[in-house]
């Protein structure tokens, strides 16, 4: 087995990772270290999911706004379950990072005097998105790739599958990886170790994410201790195409688009983020601009109401653009009028996009304390895997890409520092893990089971959407959680039907399975537990409809248990700053301090 | 490390015959050899030009014979099927600008085809004068 | 439900077979069906060691271009519903081929390092400063000059395109060539001096003959053509003034 001594190794090479890298590499030079820096990734890190975020990043920007705003917005918004200590320090950081992101070249947007332009998300106070055009998370994405070739101290090991990390005394103390290409095995000895590796979207059958969005670094962690928090709230997109499930942006509404039900008729006035606003007049925190998890309920209340249309099999309303012009569409939301065209031939200029909710997002994940560090020392997490408790219950469109950039950042610095610190673990331990994992994959190889990863994936997709999808109730989920452990057990008799070495993709879509099996339970587990109905997480039962903030203004927090069923705790949540109110929009959320 | 088995295939000789598109570019390329010989053409009579009356009668009359009228002909359409490819290649090249914007590529393929116009009529007007 | 005939071009060195053979596969499909979704049908239902990139399945990641019947494509955004008969489905070309699918992508990688594809300005890195609040202006008018090529996905279906990488491939190639295009046209930038040696060399802006194909299968009308003749009208101005400074 290949090894190598690295300082700071971060894996995964989307947003979060390689702002990660270039921060440690600026904090080494600053600090005159001599630091190797590696960054591993299953794929190019041009090919990470950070590429199809659409919208565009929030901070605060205008003069009329304020940084109390966004953090109102941003608490308000995840139900009072964010850490709002750290909520205040990633409003107070945004804006530096956007800042950072245009000096590196990136082509935000801008208004005909040469400032950047900013545009409405949903349950925002304000306009202070930016954006480029309608794909702002692949033009940051190559921004910080091609950044990131200017550091020669940044190597990478592109296409390299991390199968576990290595801790040592309660430290991490490296990773362990196969090489795609062929098949062999690679142990990096660390001192610092960064997970940026996503959410889990792909967890559920019908979703937004990339094929790679599989929670893999999300699993490493939870099988060496360290609680996934707030799994239970999935974000579901109110605007996916229908089939695919590719993802139609906020953007469209915060331009000005409506969402309409199969009469025609602008069903959110209904759902308490009325009253209607004006045709081309878009308010913020009105109707199409509340916040996600309201408008996929609202969706889900029309569906059951019978007011929905069709499109294919499926269930649909209609996002209508056409009243702002061939003109504007064609500036504002280029990608948009491609998707529609390409993947349901409808050209958004002349017809209304019928769009169905799909899950987009997992607001928990690994649990980190404020400056991205895990329970286990030199562990840090940052991006859509990590839970640095920015979100809540229920994330608003925008705050990922500049959470990226801002724990991104953070994560690295305190990587870097660390890796100052601190010395490589005795290798004999390392290795003995190192070898676990060879001995693992070895068995894969040579398991002769009758189980299919196909066949296991596609019950669990299917029961998670049944489970844990936009309502939920306690039968469903309890089916949800048995049928997640029945897999668990099934998945120790899978079969390989590709014994090769060299690129096996079959092997890889195994072992995200395996990982995928993991998350659910945590997934299910917390949604099970959680008796009340809070952000994203909406109960069913007649009693367990509101938010209950005597018993439930916790954070839920899953641990491993290699002997039987995951473990749940609670944890007290930061609200030293805003104590919790009523969370209303529209002109219900009028003189309510939000 | 192990070893990786790659294949790379080798464009061979003919690899422009497997898309159409890179005939049509073949095509493009090969209006080169007519215009030579028009060129030879032209060369051979200045040449004979310089060599006396004699000489200048064996061009002319080497000119009139229907293959070498025909193979000119051919020069003629192939230069201006490659002015085309190259019209219309010209905008994306030197995208010109004018008030903040883009001139239409349109316009400025109809640009330089006014420009050819011109020419041939100036070119006309010169040798009916002289006639 | 109709099905269709995919014949995909296999390569398992590792099962002994040192040379690539085709393979015929029968899809169900109706009108919705990418070739992305049939090779994954294949992967899923008739054959778990067929091996191919794909990711985003919304053609902005740039894993999953293939050859569709010779042409470079993009699995996610090719429908079997457009070509009439056997639809054949083979590697990239012009890029070596690792297994099925799978071509390796290193050399393109480092065409596109090697143009300095970032944005080169002397003013301090603001990244210092705790209270960097200063962006760079940039009229839409100035961003619209460079905005198309930066469309880039590096999906690398102009260089299967392109016979002259095909022929030669230390020739940078149209996409590598577009990104330092793109840097050397924003108006933040500084850097083209840096660039240009690059550009100006034979593998650089000038082994291109203007075939124009990468432009024609760029799944994001990027047109790295324009780009690479834009580059060779540069190249031409800078080792002119290059002659005349002595």
């Amino acid at each position: 087995m290949r090894e190598q001594d690295i300082d700071i190794v971060i894996v995964g090479g989307g947003g979060a990772g390689l702002r990660a890298a270039i921060a440690a590499a600026e904090s080494a030079r600053k600090e005159h270290r001599q630091q190797r820096i590696m960054l591993l990734s299953k794929v190019y890190p041009m090919r990470s999911h950070t590429v199809s975020a659409e919208g565009g990043a929030a901070a605060v920007t205008s003069e009329e706004d304020s940084l109390q705003a966004h953090f109102d917005d941003t608490v308000a918004g995840g139900d009072w379950l964010a850490e709002q200590g750290v909520v205040d320090y990633f409003i107070r950081h945004a804006h530096r990072e956007l800042v950072q992101m245009e000096r590196w070249g990136c082509p935000w947007s801008r208004k005909p005097d040469g400032s950047v332009q900013v545009r409405r998300f949903g349950g925002m106070k304000t306009a202070r998105t930016w954006f480029a055009a309608d794909k702002t998370g692949f033009h940051m994405l190559h921004t910080l790739f091609q950044t990131s070739l200017k550091y020669p101290e940044i190597e990478r090991l592109d296409e390299y599958f991390v199968l576990d990390i290595a801790v040592v005394a309660g430290a991490v103390a490296g990773v362990i990886a196969l090489e795609i290409a062929t098949g062999e095995l690679i142990l990096l000895r660390a001192k610092s170790v960064i997970l940026a590796t996503g959410g889990a979207g792909r967890l559920f059958r019908f979703n937004t994410n990339a094929g790679i969005v599989t929670g893999d670094g999300m699993a490493m962690a939870f099988r060496h201790g360290v609680a996934l928090r707030d799994m239970e709230f999935v974000q579901y997109h109110p605007t996916g195409l229908p089939g695919s499930g590719v993802l139609i942006t906020e953007a469209c509404r915060g331009e000005g688009g409506i969402l309409v039900n199969k009469d025609g008729y602008r069903y959110l006035q209904d759902y308490g983020l009325g009253p209607e606003t004006l045709l081309g007049h878009p308010q913020n925190k009105y109707m199409e601009l509340g916040p996600r998890d309201k408008l996929s309920q609202a969706f889900w209340q029309e569906q059951q109401s019978g007011r929905t249309g069709k499109f294919g099999d499926s269930d649909v309303v209609y996002l209508d653009l056409r009243h702002l012009g061939k003109e504007y569409l064609h500036e504002r939301l280029p990608f948009i009028c491609e998707l529609a065209n390409v993947f349901i031939n409808v050209d958004p200029v002349k017809e209304p996009i019928p769009i169905r909710p799909a899950v987009h997002y997992t607001m928990g994940g690994i649990e980190t304390d404020a400056h991205c560090e895990t329970r286990i020392k030199g562990l840090y997490a940052a991006g859509e895997c990590a839970s640095v408790g920015l979100h809540g219950a229920n994330r608003l469109g925008s705050n990922s890409l500049s959470e990226l950039l801002v724990f991104g950042r953070l994560a690295g610095e305190e990587a870097s520092q660390r890796a100052a610190t601190v010395t490589f673990a005795d290798s004999t331990a390392l290795k003995e893990q190192a070898q676990a994992q060879k001995i693992r994959i070895a068995k894969l190889y040579d398991a002769e089971g009758e189980e299919n990863w196909v066949e296991l994936k596609r019950e669990l997709v299917l029961t998670m959407e049944t489970g844990c999808g936009i309502y939920r109730e306690v039968a469903g989920m309890q089916t949800t959680l048995d049928m997640i452990r029945d897999l668990q057990t099934r998945y120790r008799n899978i079969r390989l039907q590709d014994k090769s070495r060299a690129y096996n993709t079959e092997l890889m879509q195994c072992l995200e399975l395996g990982y995928g099996l993991d998350i659910a339970e945590a997934t299910c587990l917390g949604a099970l537990e959680r008796k009340e109905s809070r952000g994203a997480h909406k109960r069913l039962e007649e009693d367990l409809q509101q938010r209950d903030d005597v018993n439930y203004l916790k954070h839920s927090q899953v641990f491993f248990n290699a002997e039987g069923p995951a473990q749940l705790r609670w944890q007290d949540v930061d609200t030293h700053l805003s104590a919790p109110a009523e969370r209303a929009y529209g002109d219900a959320g009028k003189g309510i301090k939000q | 490390m192990a070893k990786r088995t790659s294949y790379f295939p080798e464009l061979k000789r003919n690899w422009w015959l497997k898309h159409p598109y890179f005939k049509k570019y073949m095509a493009r390329e090969a209006t080169v050899l007519p215009l030579v010989f028009f060129l030879l053409c032209l060369l051979a009579g200045l040449y004979s030009l310089l060599q006396g009356a004699e000489s200048w009668q064996g061009w002319l009359t080497f000119m009139q014979s229907p293959l070498v009228i025909a193979v000119n002909a051919l020069a003629f359409i192939a230069s201006l099927f490659h002015a085309w490819t190259f019209f219309q290649l010209f905008p994306r090249v030197m995208p010109l600008r004018a008030g903040g914007r883009t001139l239409p590529p349109n316009l400025m393929v109809l640009g330089q085809w006014f420009g050819v116009v011109v020419v041939m009529v100036l070119a006309a007007w010169i040798f009916m004068r002289g006639l | 439900m109709t099905t269709k005939r995919l014949s995909i071009q296999r390569y398992l060195p590792e099962q002994g077979n040192n040379t690539p053979y085709w393979q015929d596969f029968d899809i169900p499909f109706d009108d919705s069906t990418s070739v992305l979704d049939a090779l994954n049908y294949v992967k899923e239902e008739l054959d778990g060691s067929l091996s191919y990139r794909w990711s985003c399945r919304m053609a902005i990641c740039g894993s999953c271009g293939v050859m569709v019947n010779n042409t470079p494509k993009l699995g996610c955004q090719s429908f079997l519903r457009d070509y009439e008969g056997p639809v054949k489905i083979a590697p990239l070309a012009h890029f070596p081929v690792e297994k099925d699918l799978i071509i390796d992508m290193g050399l393109f990688l480092d065409h596109l390092a090697a143009v300095q594809p970032y944005l080169i300005n002397d003013s301090r890195l603001i990244n210092d400063s705790e209270e960097g609040t200063e962006t760079f202006k940039q009229t839409p008018a100035q961003m619209e000059k460079y905005k198309q090529f930066a469309g880039c996905i590096n999906c690398g279906l102009c260089y299967s395109a392109c016979p002259q990488f095909g022929l030669n491939p230390e020739f940078l190639g149209p996409a590598a060539l577009t990104l330092a295009h793109r840097y050397n046209l924003d108006s933040r930038d500084q850097g083209k001096k840096q660039r240009m040696p690059q550009m100006n060399r034979e593998e650089g802006v000038w082994s291109c003959t203007f075939v124009g194909f990468c432009s024609e299968v760029c799944p994001k009308n990027v047109d790295p053509a324009a780009a690479v003749n834009q580059g060779k009208v540069e190249s031409a101005k800078d080792m002119l003034i290059g002659i005349f400074k002595g």
